[in-house]
């Protein structure tokens, strides 16, 4: 194989990566040993890979490291604390949920009295009812078992004045409330047909 | 020639089994997972091949330094775009280049560009420069004047030929790394390369103080063929 110095110019970088096939590099070889210009270029090529290829070659600027640092901990960090600040967020809500359950879990536990009627204050309706001066009863206006001359007032007002709940009207108004429980039907259904009579 | 002979072998042999690229791997899953701090740890190693690729492309180390710390928070910001068939240092390097560009595009320091970027690179580029070389002092570039005559001697190859040079030569990446690195064929590399060292061979044959050539010209006659 004729080798001229145009071909070592061509290879001459491949030969010193050491990507020649053998054949190849063995003619190569063989010229540069009698060529004096393809040697100065082969060592030319050496000395500027070999001087570029230092590590002192480029250095980072002085204060490189630590205004990387700042500004990582500024953006990346900083997602970190938005992260956590999320994490505690969410930490809250969880307990605060959880409370609002326990507490409605509690609620529904805690032993209530049987009758509705032993806890008036507690599921009375919100608007004013009605009472009948000479009645023992509190009605919603219009009740049908209401009779005679009534006046408004408030539900504490009528439990504080010794008024109790109609069983034919109230329990429908609380029912209504969605704040009745069955077992308040049915009961002290008595002489309400008489109330102001 | 050593270190990239040795880093391109170790690359054909298993780069999947590197230790280094499972470390890297467990670091860029744990950083997903929320663990933010350890990307300081991820990227440390290639603070400087990040620096410099980008220098390489904008001549100046203020812009440098700018586009490499805007590189390295993209680089974090898509870290869930990392596919692991790569090597986490090719992708980096990929956004530093494009991070780089893109500010100098900006700055429109394209309209700088050396004459030899219109050159066609299938070209044969001819050496003029027969100076014969002697052996480089190993505390050379401890004189910041040679370093700084070694960067300008790059600074005007034209930018093609820059950043192939500097990630073959400089950052000592593998010819297939390189190819990656900048969405080019690995023959294309091998041209550039070639050229980017012929260039600076001849730009830097007249020396420094005579310190890595002997400024005796090879006599006239003497070559074989004439």
């Amino acid at each position: 194989m004729v080798v001229k110095c145009d071909d070592v110019w061509r290879e001459i970088s491949n030969y010193l990566d050491g990507d020649l096939d053998p054949a190849a590099k063995q003619a190569l070889e063989e010229h540069l040993a009698q060529c004096a210009e393809c040697q100065s270029v082969r060592d030319g090529m050496r000395n500027v890979v070999e001087l570029y290829g230092d590590k002192a070659m480029f250095q980072l600027p002085a204060g490189f490291h630590p205004r990387l640092r700042d500004r990582l901990t500024d953006q990346v960090e900083g997602r970190k604390i938005s992260r956590r600040a999320w994490l505690v967020s969410i930490g809250v809500t969880g307990a605060l949920a959880a409370s609002a359950v326990l507490a409605a879990a509690l609620d529904h536990f805690v032993p209530q009295p049987l009758s509705e009627m032993s806890q008036p204050a507690r599921r009375l309706p919100q608007r004013l009812v009605a009472v009948v001066d000479s009645g023992k009863l509190f009605h919603v206006p219009g009740c049908p078992f209401m009779h005679g001359k009534y006046h408004m007032v408030t539900p504490e007002e009528a439990v504080r004045e010794g008024y109790t709940p109609c069983t034919r009207c109230m329990p429908e108004a609380l029912r209504s409330a969605g704040k009745v429980t069955p077992d308040f039907q049915g009961e002290e259904i008595v002489s309400s047909e008489t109330e102001g009579q | 020639m050593q270190n990239r002979d040795r880093s391109e072998a170790e690359v054909a042999i298993a780069p999947r089994s590197d230790p280094a690229q499972e470390h890297e791997a467990v670091l860029i899953g744990r950083i997903r997972g929320g663990e933010t701090e350890l990307f300081y740890e991820l990227i440390r190693p290639y603070e400087r091949r990040v620096f410099v690729i980008a220098f390489t492309i904008l001549r100046n180390e203020e812009d440098a330094e700018d586009a490499a710390q805007d590189a390295f928070l993209k680089a974090f910001k898509h870290l869930g775009q990392f596919r692991s068939e790569s090597r986490f240092s090719t992708w980096l390097i990929q956004v530093a280049i494009n991070e780089a560009r893109l500010r100098q595009r900006k700055s429109h320091l394209e309209i700088m560009r050396p004459i030899e970027d219109k050159e066609n690179e299938d070209g044969t580029y001819t050496p003029h420069d027969f100076t014969d070389w002697r052996e480089i002092p190993s505390e050379a570039l401890e004189r910041k004047e040679i370093r700084e005559k070694l960067v300008a001697a790059l600074a005007s190859l034209a930018q093609k030929y820059r950043e192939v040079f500097v990630l073959r030569d400089v950052e000592h990446m593998s010819i297939e790394d390189t190819a990656q690195a900048l969405g080019i064929s690995a023959g294309a590399v091998k041209t550039r390369l070639l050229r980017a060292r012929l260039m600076l061979r001849d730009l830097l044959s007249p020396g420094l103080e005579g310190i890595w050539v002997s400024h005796s010209q090879i006599p006239k006659g003497t070559k074989p063929w004439s």
